[in-house]
């Protein structure tokens, strides 16, 4: 292996980390966000490392993230934002707002090898964001990320709709993910979609024959 | 000697409980604050207007003085402020404390700072000096006053303790028990700026002798439109309007 012939610890030459490939995928609808993802963890986009990845991370009761990047810096980055929200309702009897949280997540995400969609509701109804490792933060009604991400473009560039209904926001997201599973090689293995309304975070597993 | 000061010990140098349970610099502390002049805070909330007002009075050593350099009310943020009684050292020192965690929390979260949340960040740091050794605890008291981001106002007091309390209308420092007197009589929350400005005036006309000097006074609005001071004119216009001046200030 690289890692260990060339002795010098920089970014080529380490050892292979597990990456999630993926296409994950968010649309605001009406009244929530939908969001969904593929289930396929890869090393180097050519090997499944995993073919149940949870990549829909739930980060405050009305919100969660989608993962793309290094499973690593995702897990951790969620972790670090339920640790927050969970804190600032504590102190303060209330929770986050979606402008306290997307602020909060692109403070934390600095210098993180990883490349979230965020959803949630507040009482100014549903969001959804796209950060960066460098901070970026970028509302939006509808978005992807991930290697399926073109496919998953495609796909929404033709269903999204203003004010969509949740369940349509679903079937969207759903065949978004499912256009980049047949083409990407590093997603794939069926879909988790979350529907995040005003009653919290509802969570589906989706097998690829289901899908 | 040696007996004597160890009795003494309990109230100098560090914050240490007396043998009943008392924290006499703490309550030097509040001693203080009431040896000031006044500053009252009044929470207003009417249909087409809410906020909070500030009115301070303080006393010019000496005709020379220029009033403005009287600082008793702080603009912390667009959307809150400070009144202060007791030492002004004291309070300006809070007052940057609350001025960079209101910057800290729009960093942080991008919104503008909640009122409770703000208060409770001055209150802890108050509270640090009453139990850490060496240090002496705040000889000020604060109003904190503004809106939250939903458009509702509040109204805190701080206290050398580091307690906070919240209030729709209070009076701290010099005469504040004969002031609040005056405020429990006639205090209502359904008024606008104007009305709230009128009942603080009153309130400290009432526990004056022969009335206020308008020279020592300030005044501020926290509302839907932000933090706005008063000019001298219209103070001035508010005290002689309402006949609150002190006589020989009637000529000026």
């Amino acid at each position: 292996m690289e890692g260990f012939t060339s002795g010098k610890g920089t970014a080529e030459s380490a050892p292979e980390e597990f990456k999630t490939g993926t296409t994950t995928v968010g649309i605001v609808a009406d009244e929530g966000v939908v969001l969904a993802t593929d289930r396929r963890a890869s090393l180097g986009g050519r090997f499944v490392s995993n073919k149940d990845a949870d990549k829909i991370i739930e980060v405050h009761p009305s919100a969660a993230i989608t993962i793309s990047g290094s499973v690593g810096a995702g897990q951790t980055f969620a972790d670090q934002l339920q640790a927050q929200t969970s804190l600032y309702e504590t102190r303060r009897g209330k929770e986050m707002s979606m402008q306290a949280l997307s602020t909060t997540a692109a403070n934390a995400i600095r210098g993180m090898r990883v490349v979230p969609l965020l959803g949630g509701v507040d009482e100014t109804g549903g969001h959804l964001y796209s950060l960066d490792p460098a901070g970026g933060l970028m509302e939006d009604t509808y978005g992807s990320t991930g290697s399926g991400m073109q496919m998953a473009y495609g796909v929404l560039e033709g269903e999204y709709e203003d004010g969509m209904s949740v369940s349509e926001a679903e079937t969207a997201a759903r065949a978004a993910v499912e256009a980049a599973s047949a083409r990407d090689t590093a997603s794939g293995n069926g879909a988790m979609v979350a529907r995040i309304t005003d009653d919290g975070i509802e969570r589906e597993e989706l097998s690829a024959e289901e899908l | 000697m040696q007996g004597n000061s160890q009795q003494q010990a309990y109230d100098r140098g560090t914050n240490i409980f007396s043998p009943d349970g008392r924290l006499y610099q703490v309550e030097y502390a509040r001693e203080a604050i009431k040896r000031g002049s006044p500053s009252v805070g009044i929470r207003f909330e009417s249909d087409d207007e809410a906020g909070v007002v500030f009115v301070a009075s303080g006393r010019l050593r000496s005709s020379l003085q220029v009033p403005d350099s009287i600082e008793k009310i702080h603009k912390v943020d667009d959307h809150v402020g400070v009144a202060s009684a007791g030492h002004v050292a004291d309070a300006r020192q809070l007052v940057d404390v609350a001025r960079r965690q209101a910057q800290v929390e729009r960093l942080r979260f991008g919104e503008d700072a909640g009122i409770e949340a703000l208060t409770k960040e001055i209150t802890g740091y108050i509270q640090e000096y009453t139990q850490a050794g060496g240090a002496r605890p705040f000889g000020a008291a604060l109003l904190v006053g503004g809106l939250d981001a939903d458009g509702t106002p509040h109204l805190f007091e701080t206290d050398p303790s580091g307690t906070p309390y919240e209030w729709e209308a209070i009076a701290i420092g010099g005469n504040s028990e004969k002031i609040q007197g005056y405020l429990e009589a006639e205090y209502e929350s359904d008024t606008d700026a104007d009305g709230a400005l009128e009942l603080a005036f009153h309130a400290l006309e009432d526990a004056s002798e022969g009335g206020l000097e308008s020279e020592g006074m300030s005044a501020s609005v926290i509302s839907g439109d932000g933090f706005r001071s008063l000019s001298n004119d219209e103070l001035h216009e508010l005290i002689d309007g309402h006949d609150l001046a002190a006589d020989e200030d009637d000529e000026e």
